[in-house]
């Protein structure tokens, strides 16, 4: 399956999204917080302790497009559903995530399919995030050590620019991240994934920022690979609750398929 | 154990010419190469246990080199015949930018695909080539309840890939894909172990398809092939081209791979070339042969053959030894000998030439046995091979399964340098006492003792 790599780590960041956008919209940003609280407070802001949102995703690539609409649950970092609501042809498929697992549901087939190691790279949903986005469960502030490369003014708000470099032991996929991130919302206007090599990988670009399920959060999120630059996957939320009770029953493989 | 030059005089034959020796020694100039050649070949059975020794040496050093030039050829010949009929073909054609990135979108043709009937035709008509078997080819997770694996999907058309391949052949249970009905996949024996698949059983195979979507569908197995390669016999999962398509959303025209037979392999790189050239491929399609397909098999072979020159120099070296030390002998042992010639008049060139002649003569005759000794070894080897299935079971080399039972091949041009680099040093080895020979002064070799 085609192009590992990219994409998949915006989904996992849609995922968190949820979640942290709302706790960090409330707090005011202190004058004197450090750059490990900035960027904990940003990354928290796409996990949330539960979400429940409808969002649409557009993948657009050389030789196809799509678009998906997909409603998504998730409690704390380890567990996610995914369900495709249209296209007709596609409804009914569903992802599941629970720690470092990750299951295909496919209606047309009625089968249920456990996403092997050897696949977690692989493209997930046919967009440019890989299944390993999904599962991945790091925390920025346990794998990375955080310093602000720079302070300026983007888009005339005042921003700062977080450079993170994985911690020796951490297990990540990333050579460093860079992260920018508005200091009168803590909100985040873009983050830049890099390989091992040095090499520019992904953009991340956040906008629309909206208050939504009562916490400002940044309403889309476009993912583009490096390597194709006139490719991109756009994710969309149109409503998001955080949260939620969601029954327990909710990340099982039973809920799966229905 | 020197016989005294005495014995040669009274002989029926005198080796030297006897007086007068104005006419004589214009006879031996004038005669030249042919009489130094008689002389040379006399001199040889004066001593003929020591000769016969140093032949059988030369003999016993060609008859091994044979052997293993020919042992080499053979597992070089078996390991392209391997390589190329499994899965490759001698020639394969894709898409431009199909390798090696193996995307699903590089189909023959682009996105509207090709004319397979009249391509399939336009390749068989080409020179040399003897049938050729379309493929569509992509990666996907299998899997059965609670286990899944990746796999190599190929599409393949049943009765060509019959002709071009013995992949199908490798069938060990169940039945093949001719004739099966729709959906039914032939599972390498290692994936069907890790998916816990027999045959018979439903496997749900999932991948991504041409336009973004999730292909997926259900396959039964019909049968489980064992290549003996485990990298194939892990990842393999084959089924009739259309069901591939049919998964991958590709339309029936669109394609990813010919892979063709030749009447001979060593054909392949022009026969790909005018394919090429033909007009006949899609635009933008490439022909590539074996060789260049499977650079590393064509390195290992160039490798193997390579490496015989290290053995054929230092056994060689060793015959040259013996015969260094033969005619050193010989000519110690006929210094005064030598040193009646040389007073006689006869020229050290001459002198030269007779010794030389006889490590020439030397070198021919153990040549001679040795080439029947080893045609009688690889007329066995060639028959019924080398079986070091005691030894080894199941090694791939290069990609390649290699063979237990070893073959051998008559690889003429091989033999011929083996034969003559064995015979370079032989005389070369007998030079140097030769050398000594025209060189020894008249009156010190007449003073020397007669044993």
């Amino acid at each position: 399956m085609s192009r590992p790599g990219g994409r998949a780590a915006a989904l996992a960041l849609v995922l968190l999204l949820a979640g942290h956008l709302a706790r960090a919209g409330a707090a005011p940003p202190a004058p004197d917080t450090d750059a490990r609280a900035i960027v904990d407070r940003v990354d928290r802001l796409l996990r949330g302790e539960s979400s429940e949102g409808e969002l649409t995703m557009v993948v657009t690539t050389r030789r196809w497009n799509r678009t998906l609409t997909l409603k998504v649950w998730s409690q704390g970092t380890d567990k996610a559903l995914i369900k495709v609501l249209a296209p007709a042809k596609e409804a009914g498929t569903a992802t599941l995530k629970s720690g470092e697992d990750i299951w295909n549901y496919l209606p047309k087939i009625d089968r249920t399919i456990r996403v092997p190691t050897s696949m977690m790279m692989a493209a997930w949903m046919g967009s440019h995030f890989t299944n390993d986005d999904l599962v991945k469960d790091s925390r920025l502030v346990r794998d990375y050590e955080i310093a602000v490369a720079s302070e300026g003014v983007h888009q005339s708000a005042r921003v700062w620019e977080f450079l993170l470099t994985p911690r020796p032991e951490a297990a990540v996929v990333w050579g460093k991240i860079v992260l920018e991130v508005r200091r009168n919302d803590l909100m985040p206007t873009w983050a830049r994934y890099y390989g091992d090599d040095g090499a520019l990988k992904r953009t991340l670009t956040f906008g629309d920022y909206r208050v939504m399920g009562g916490r400002l959060v940044p309403a889309t999120m476009t993912v583009v690979p490096a390597d194709r630059p006139d490719e991109a996957t756009v994710i969309r939320y149109a409503s998001l609750r955080f949260d939620v009770i969601l029954p327990p029953e909710t990340f099982t493989l039973a809920a799966l398929r229905r | 154990m020197l016989a005294p030059i005495e014995k040669n005089r009274v002989g029926p034959e005198p080796l030297l010419p006897s007086p007068p020796l104005g006419e004589r020694g214009a006879c031996i100039r004038n005669s030249g190469l042919g009489l130094a050649l008689r002389l040379g070949w006399r001199n040889l059975w004066r001593n003929p246990r020591r000769s016969l020794l140093t032949i059988g040496a030369v003999a016993v050093a060609f008859a091994v080199l044979i052997l293993l030039v020919g042992l080499v050829e053979g597992i070089a010949r078996q390991m392209v015949a391997n390589g190329t009929r499994l899965m490759l073909g001698h020639l394969q054609i894709h898409d431009a930018d199909y390798l090696p990135g193996r995307s699903l979108h590089d189909t023959l043709g682009g996105p509207e695909g090709t004319d397979l009937p009249a391509l399939l035709a336009a390749v068989e008509r080409a020179p040399g080539v003897r049938v050729a078997a379309p493929r569509v080819q992509g990666f996907g997770l299998l899997s059965t309840g609670p286990r899944s694996a990746g796999a190599q999907l190929v599409g393949l058309d049943p009765g060509r890939e019959a002709r071009v391949t013995t992949l199908l052949g490798a069938l060990v249970e169940g039945r093949g894909l001719a004739g099966a009905s729709p959906r039914s996949v032939l599972l390498g024996k290692t994936l069907a172990e890790e998916l816990a698949a027999r045959v018979g059983d439903e496997v749900a195979v999932v991948t991504q398809a041409a336009d973004g979507t999730i292909g997926n569908e259900l396959w039964r197995v019909a049968g489980l092939v064992q290549t003996g390669l485990g990298a194939l016999d892990r990842s393999l999962a084959l089924v009739a081209i259309g069901d591939l398509q049919a998964l991958m959303g590709l339309a029936p025209s669109r394609i990813h791979e010919i892979a063709a037979r030749l009447d001979d392999p060593e054909g392949a790189e022009a026969a790909a070339a005018t394919l090429e050239r033909s007009g006949a491929l899609p635009a933008h399609a490439r022909a590539r042969s074996w060789r260049r397909l499977a650079p590393e098999l064509v390195d290992y072979v160039a490798l193997l053959r390579g490496s015989n020159w290290m053995t054929i120099l230092i056994i060689g070296l060793f015959a040259a030894f013996g015969v260094l030390n033969t005619m050193l002998m010989a000519v110690f042992e006929r210094t005064r000998e030598l040193g009646v010639l040389a007073s006689l008049g006869v020229r050290p060139r001459q002198v030269l030439g007779i010794v030389v002649a006889e490590s020439a003569c030397l070198a021919a005759v153990g040549l001679a046995t040795g080439l029947g000794l080893g045609a009688l070894g690889m007329t066995y080897l060639v028959r019924h091979g080398w079986d070091v299935t005691r030894w080894t079971e199941g090694i791939t080399v290069a990609g390649v399964l290699f063979d237990p039972v070893m073959r051998a091949a008559w690889d003429w041009p091989g033999t011929a340098r083996v034969a003559a680099t064995l015979a370079g040093i032989t005389v070369l080895a007998g030079l140097l006492p030769a050398l000594r020979a025209a060189r020894m002064k008249p009156v010190e070799a007449l003073a020397a003792p007669v044993e």
